[in-house]
């Protein structure tokens, strides 16, 4: 009972007294942090950067929602993972979001063959790994050889090859290679920005059959110097659930105009929080120096904006898509049972019924709803963000019940005195829908969609599982009538290859077909394979933007909205260029602070 | 006493298998398993799909996969050479590797035991520290409000449920900024010296260690209060009193020497404890222990870690009942270990 008279009150305090002024000189002691920087000589074939020269020092603060699970190229499978190894490691060429086009790596540049199947790269000359040994074509014809390896499963090889045959690579002398792709390969030099590994380190490990072990989240915590790469940062230290310290790599191969060594910062510090709400925390409460930032949850952390010092910036639609899609398999389970009923499936392959559904749905009310007016809608595979992909001559569907109303008649659907919708047979027109709890947007879209639907007279039963079920579901047992999910958008048409084509396995509507099902899904097979098998964007890109048309016009997706995205960024960080997709921070070696 | 820790230990086998032929069974009847997230990214090629399949055993049945993993986990190894055999059985765990992390199942749980060691120590020492003082005062003022009131609390600290004590902790401190809110160091702890790395480890320590203890003062609070009331209605008491012992050494002496006794083999159970009691609070608290790695990987079904953590944990507890007995019978000479 001690601690409830008033006069113990103030004994309480002196003691939170004490442990705050612990907590000061704790975190005020060491004043600022820098970085002792080791000086060595500029490589000639440096690459410098074109932004303004800025100060080297500071330290740059991030948080990522989970850690890393490897350090790893050949293993990892997660963002974080593949976050922290870009940091450290570089590949042959680099992708620039903002230009939105490839640009030299740790190759000075390339030529083309005639028949676009070769390709010789210089590579840079005087560039060292971050212990100092030189960087060769040995390098890169043993990245190649590990990727290849049958001992170490790993999703490069399967990235890097057509048809399931590898690309050959040979040297030509220490500073040449040649690349040569069995068919012509579309996104062959985007591929090539994938990390290269030091032979040096790694020989042993890859003769001796344990690649897979090495550099592991242990070799991290134990011995982080041991991960060497060419990257702008090495690693510090790494503590397992806590956050990984990168500190500037003093080989690194780019400088800027003055002659100055990238990056500017000294370091680089990546927390691991559990989620993106704790990530979010994180940033409105000043602690990181960067966030990306949902539309829900804007408004509570731009409230802290001044005292924190900085900026929300609005970069537009983002590149993930959502949708609803039927399940259009016309197959039957081990018991003979149809996965979908021989009647909805006759509504389900209907184009006028999907297209019907499309118009029926309020995507503005969606948007404002569910986004807080954050958003923008979808009619088509890809999102706006994409700017150099996107085909805005797409057949759209905005909102329009009477439209709607009409493909529905025309597809001899009719209504009972009630308003309830029946098909010819008199069957009443119900489905279910399934969509995963865990996302918090689709499962306020599908209570948004459940609504528009009883407009028209369409009963939907909304099911919420978890995304395991899901996909298993939509990928072996194929028991559902409809479902809601959404995919993030890449950088290339080519990753959606198992999506589009109708062997693919994400072809979720009629998934794995041994032969196209209609007539326009082999037409999209045919475009996906010529977009794949030239290197000329033109050409591509009328491929790419036909696919998007068809998939508009037949609708096996219904496309839904797309949420904008938004970045938190400290203002003190100078020579920033937010690109409309991909990380904000993307040119992290040339951004720096006074 | 050994024969009755040999017996302890054999039936220690049984148990296990039982206990981790459970969790591999309820593991198997989820509907996802391990490779699901990988299944449902657009650009991963179905022949990398199928061949970690077959790499992870996933496309055997779970009978098959718990008995390759049983084989695995067999400590003795014979390498088949005839001479002299004997010699040449090797005695070495192998929990297997982490999917996840292509690491050493071992070799993952040894990096997080030291945080979640350090965390149940200092929860188990605030806990005893605090417990029995305030048992002692409640037993010696029965009935007064003191009593009445630690009771109270005592109560209402055992209905808490952890997590959310905990959850109130993390708002305490990001409301008010007094403690981290949450973490096992400072982001600057490296550049720190010495003393100013132990100090910031102390201050990240507090909220969990008084979260994690508030439970356990309350229930040995109430025992401690119980069997010292039991000591002090006892004949021997009476008669010190009678010839005059002082009051302080008869209480400190004669009463609480052996009202501590039961609480002694409580230790044992603590020590059971000691890995996988914190799970609730590491993970509400983002502190980096075992409870954080065994939690993620249950979500991501990497079964191998998985299984070697709930392993540890049933020797533990085990172990800590074994302990238990031990020191009850150390403790008290009236019982005999059969």
């Amino acid at each position: 009972m001690a601690f409830l008279y008033p006069v113990n009150f103030s004994k309480r305090d002196s003691l939170m007294g004490i442990v705050m002024a612990a907590a000061v000189v704790l975190t005020g002691c060491g004043g600022k942090i820098t970085l002792e920087r080791e000086v060595h000589p500029i490589p000639e074939d440096a690459d410098r950067s074109v932004s303004a020269p800025g100060k080297p020092g500071s330290v740059f603060v991030q948080s990522s929602p989970g850690a890393p699970n490897t350090f790893n190229k050949l293993v990892a499978e997660d963002a974080p993972s593949s976050e922290a190894i870009a940091l450290l490691m570089d590949g042959l060429t680099r992708y620039d979001p903002v230009r939105e086009e490839v640009v030299p790596g740790l190759a000075r540049s390339w030529e083309i063959s005639e028949d676009q199947k070769t390709f010789i790269f210089h590579l840079r000359r005087g560039v060292l790994w971050s212990d100092g040994h030189p960087f060769t074509a040995g390098d890169v014809v043993f990245t190649f050889q590990a990727i290849y390896d049958e001992r170490y499963p790993n999703r490069g090889a399967y990235d890097l090859s057509v048809d399931g045959e590898p690309f050959e690579v040979e040297k030509i002398d220490e500073h040449t290679v040649r690349i040569t792709t069995p068919e012509v390969f579309a996104p062959f030099l985007l591929y090539m920005s994938r990390e290269i590994l030091p032979r040096h380190k790694l020989i042993d490990a890859f003769e001796d059959g344990s690649l897979l072990r090495q550099w592991s989240i242990g070799t991290a915590q134990r011995t982080p110097r041991e991960i060497i790469g060419t990257g702008p940062y090495r690693l510090r230290s790494f503590r397992v659930g806590e956050r990984a310290v990168f500190e500037a790599n003093p080989h690194y191969w780019r400088a800027d105009e003055a002659g100055q060594r990238l990056p500017y910062t000294d370091f680089l510090v990546m927390t691991f929080v559990s989620d993106q709400n704790s990530a979010m925390a994180r940033f409105a409460n000043g602690e990181t120096d960067v966030e990306a930032i949902t539309p829900d949850n804007i408004i509570w952390v731009e409230r802290t904006a001044e005292r924190h010092d900085f900026t929300i910036h609005d970069r537009g639609p983002s590149t993930g898509t959502s949708f609803i899609w039927f399940n259009q398999h016309p197959g039957s389970d081990a018991n003979g049972k149809p996965y979908v009923e021989p009647h909805k499936l006759a509504w389900f392959t209907d184009q006028r019924f999907r297209q019907a559904i499309s118009h029926g749905i309020d995507r503005d009310g969606i948007i404002e709803g569910v986004l807080f007016n954050r958003g923008t809608p979808l009619w088509g595979p890809e999102s706006p963000a994409n700017t150099r992909w996107f085909n805005p001559d797409v057949k759209q569907y905005p909102l329009d019940l009477a439209r709607s109303r009409e493909l529905l008649r025309e597809a001899g659907f009719d209504w009972d005195a009630r308003g309830r919708l029946h098909d010819k047979e008199g069957n009443r027109v119900t489905f279910s829908l399934i969509t995963n709890h865990e996302n918090p947007i689709r499962t306020a879209m599908s209570m948004v969609f459940r609504e528009n639907m009883q407009e028209l007279g369409i009963n939907v039963q909304v099911q919420f599982l978890d995304f395991g079920t899901v996909v298993t579901k939509i990928q072996s047992s194929f028991d559902y009538e409809a479902g809601m999910l959404g995919f993030t958008g890449g950088i290339d048409p080519s990753g959606g290859m198992s999506i589009y084509h109708s062997r693919g396995r994400l072809h979720q509507w009629h998934p794995s077909q041994e032969q196209p099902a209609t007539e326009w899904e082999a037409r999209i097979d045919e475009l996906m394979l010529r977009q794949l098998k030239t290197l000329d964007f033109e050409e591509r890109f009328a491929a790419w933007a036909e696919v998007q048309q068809i998939m508009s016009e037949q609708v096996p997706f219904i496309y839904l909205v797309t949420p904008n995205a938004y970045a938190g960024l400290k203002n003190r960080w100078n020579n920033v260029e937010i690109p409309t997709m991909g990380s904000v921070v993307w040119n992290i070696d040339e951004i720096w602070a006074p | 006493m050994k024969t009755y820790i040999l017996k302890r230990f054999i039936a220690l086998v049984p148990m296990l298998l039982g206990i981790t032929f459970m969790v591999f069974v309820l593991m198997s009847l989820t509907p996802d398993d391990f490779l699901t997230p990988i299944r449902a990214q657009p650009d991963v090629d179905e022949r990398y799909i199928e061949r970690l399949e077959q790499e992870f055993g996933l496309d055997r049945g779970p009978i098959a996969q718990y008995l390759l993993w049983l084989g695995n986990i067999f400590p003795l190894h014979y390498d088949g050479e005839a001479e002299r055999w004997w010699q040449r059985i090797g005695f070495q765990v192998n929990f297997g590797y982490s999917w996840t992390y292509r690491v050493e199942v071992t070799e993952l749980l040894a990096q997080r035991i030291p945080a979640t060691v350090l965390l149940s120590l200092s929860a188990l020492a605030f806990a005893w520290c605090v417990a029995i003082p305030l048992g002692v005062l409640a037993a010696i003022y029965k009935d007064s409000i003191f009593d009445r009131l630690t009771s109270i609390l005592a109560y209402a600290a055992l209905s808490i449920p952890e997590f959310f004590l905990a959850l109130i902790a993390v708002f305490f401190a990001a409301q008010t900024g007094w403690f981290p809110v949450g973490g096992f160091t400072s982001l600057d702890h490296e550049f720190m010296s010495f003393p100013a790395r132990a100090a910031d480890i102390a201050y990240h320590l507090i909220l969990p260690a008084f979260v994690l203890g508030v439970g356990g003062i309350a229930s040995l609070m109430r025992i401690m209060r119980s069997h010292f009331l039991d000591y002090l209605r006892a004949e021997f008491v009476t008669a010190a009193r009678a010839k005059g012992v002082p009051e302080g050494w008869v209480m400190f002496r004669h009463v609480f020497r052996n009202a501590i006794n039961p609480l002694i083999s409580m230790l044992g159970f603590a020590f059971s404890g000691l890995l996988s009691g914190a799970l609730l609070v590491e993970n509400v608290m983002n502190y980096p222990g075992l409870g954080q790695l065994v939690f993620q990987a249950f979500l991501r079904q990497d079964q191998f870690v998985v299984m070697g953590a709930v392993v540890m944990s049933s020797v533990m507890l085990i172990i800590g009942n074994l302990l238990a007995d031990i020191l009850l019978a150390k403790a008290d000479p009236r019982i005999r270990l059969h």
